[in-house]
């Protein structure tokens, strides 16, 4: 089965500026995480803070654009992988692996069809 | 001196730094650099300023952009000989309009993007399409420097990093990105124009918006809205000086002095409205701006008001465009053609938990009982008012409707 791996922290820990050196150290954890995972990584990416973020709601069937996430939260989410695992206990076992702040947690949804 | 160069830089800061942000893609860079060029303009113009200004800063900003791209490129690298950046005599032969794009429009579409902050789009306009200053601005918009500072270098990163385009949109978003445009330049002078007396801090900053306007007409010549703006900016702003009396309380619009107000003004917004009713038969921005004109069209207190016309425009008003704020101002027209005990009643159908801390409709109900006699529940909407934290001349007026009436 085909899974995402929504990765939720609290983008804070990172900073703002690119060569924050918790941001550097996450980035080679994932990097070499990505490498563990082999053919059972189908994808994924990490994503810039919710400072940068653009939403567009919906209202009554009106559209309208805003600056800032679709949430204020405490943890934001961060990045996702898209994994192929044989059920959902390969997948957990997998989420459990990933590289996350002492806080923090990983959202594990199936894909639909996969 | 310093007077003459700060005013030479502040008009040349738009088209320049328009210009830089459009090629560049980076609003910081093209501060940046215009700042550096503003700084050896100081320097090298001592004695006196050159004939063309805008080309020489145009030139040594652009040459300074340039000169920091490399060396962000080759950053750490070898320090490289700085280059001559000051413009030849060759250079300066070149007239300005073909030397500097104007980029204003563009810059005035990326600084108001809905992906922006609403709070941040003016501040980010008066910035860097009018070239105010953040104390300037922070000043306008009553906040700390600090904070507005803040909210820029968000905003400008917001730019930078989600990819917002640093183009005029295409047809099928123009009307949205417009009206973006246009609402964030409406709440901006909004805020101008809530200072009814005129000296406190919004006084100055409403001639910027005043000058915006005008350059988004010359700019967008064919867009009624955009007109209908730029004459809604004039009329508003030629019945300042009237808007008080010598003890500071506000004069509503219909007992002001007509000849108090600045006909050059409006005559130059008749003009911008004129042309847009030319343009299109109807809209909203037009029908507001329209009520203005009917009303900047009276010449003195003997004159009737022109409530019959204005009524007529809320009605055509509301029809396309209804909300409970231009019921509202329709009621105030309403009582003076169809009696106070109708408006009143119009009001209290309006009546709704949403207009309950309103103080407009607090106001307008406090003037409406008063004028039909209903003396005590007059004085309860006047205490309700005041309880709202009008500005000081409304509340000085509100105050005096209050206590004139009698026990």
């Amino acid at each position: 089965m085909n899974y995402a791996l929504l990765i939720y922290e609290n983008e804070s820990a990172y900073g703002s500026e690119k060569n924050n050196p918790a941001l550097q150290e996450i980035v080679e954890k994932h990097m070499s995480f990505s490498q563990e995972l082999g053919p059972k990584r189908l994808g994924g990416a990490g994503l810039a803070g919710t400072y940068v973020a653009t939403t567009v709601r919906t209202t009554n069937g009106t559209k309208s654009v805003h600056d800032g996430p679709f949430a204020e939260t405490k943890e934001q989410l961060g990045g996702f992988y898209l994994i192929e695992a044989a059920d959902l206990d390969e997948a957990i076992d997998i989420a459990k692996r990933v590289p996350l702040q002492p806080d923090g947690a990983i959202e594990i949804r199936p894909l639909l069809g996969g | 001196m310093s007077g003459a160069l700060d005013a030479t830089f502040r008009s040349a800061s738009a088209r320049i730094v328009g210009a830089l942000a459009a090629c560049y893609h980076d609003l910081d860079l093209a501060e940046e650099a215009f700042a550096e060029a503003c700084a050896r303009a100081a320097q090298a113009w001592q004695s006196a300023i050159p004939e063309r200004p805008d080309g020489w800063l145009y030139i040594v900003a652009g040459r300074y952009a340039l000169d920091l791209i490399r060396k962000r490129r080759v950053r750490d690298s070898l320090r490289a000989e700085e280059p001559e950046i000051e413009p030849s005599a060759d250079e300066m032969m070149l007239d300005d309009s073909h030397l500097i794009p104007d980029e204003r429009l563009r810059l005035i579409f990326v600084c108001c993007h809905p992906a922006i902050a609403p709070d941040a789009r003016a501040a980010l306009t008066l910035r860097t399409v009018c070239g105010l200053d953040t104390g300037e601005i922070a000043h306008a918009f009553l906040t700390s420097e600090a904070a507005l500072a803040q909210r820029l270098v968000r905003a400008k990163r917001k730019i930078a990093e989600a990819g917002v385009p640093f183009e005029i949109p295409g047809p099928n978003l123009w009307a949205e990105r417009l009206d973006a445009v246009l609402s964030t330049l409406e709440v901006a002078y909004s805020k101008a124009h809530e200072d009814a007396a005129g000296t406190g801090p919004h006084s100055a900053y409403a001639a910027e918006i005043l000058n915006l306007s005008q350059t988004l007409a010359e700019l967008l010549p064919e867009e009624p809205d955009v007109l209908a703006l730029a004459a809604l900016v004039r009329f508003c702003e030629a019945r300042r000086p009237a808007r008080t009396d010598a003890a500071g309380s506000m004069i509503p619009l219909s007992e002001q002095d007509p000849a108090k107000w600045d006909r050059v003004l409006i005559r130059a917004g008749d003009a911008y409205l004129k042309r847009a009713f030319e343009l299109q038969a109807s809209g909203a921005r037009l029908l507001q701006t329209g009520i203005h004109a009917a009303w900047c069209r009276r010449q003195n207190l003997d004159e009737p008001p022109p409530w019959p016309k204005v009524l007529a425009l809320y009605d055509s008003l509301v029809a396309i465009a209804d909300n409970p704020i231009t019921r509202l101002n329709r009621i105030v027209a309403l009582a003076e053609i169809h009696g106070y005990d109708t408006a009143l009643e119009e009001v209290d159908r309006l009546h709704s938990a949403a207009l309950e801390g309103f103080l407009p409709f607090r106001a307008v109900r406090a003037d409406l009982l008063r004028k039909a006699g209903r003396t005590a529940e007059a004085r309860a909407d006047y205490d309700a008012a005041l309880t709202l934290q009008p500005a000081p001349a409304e509340s000085a007026w509100l105050m005096r409707q209050r206590n004139e009436m009698q026990q």
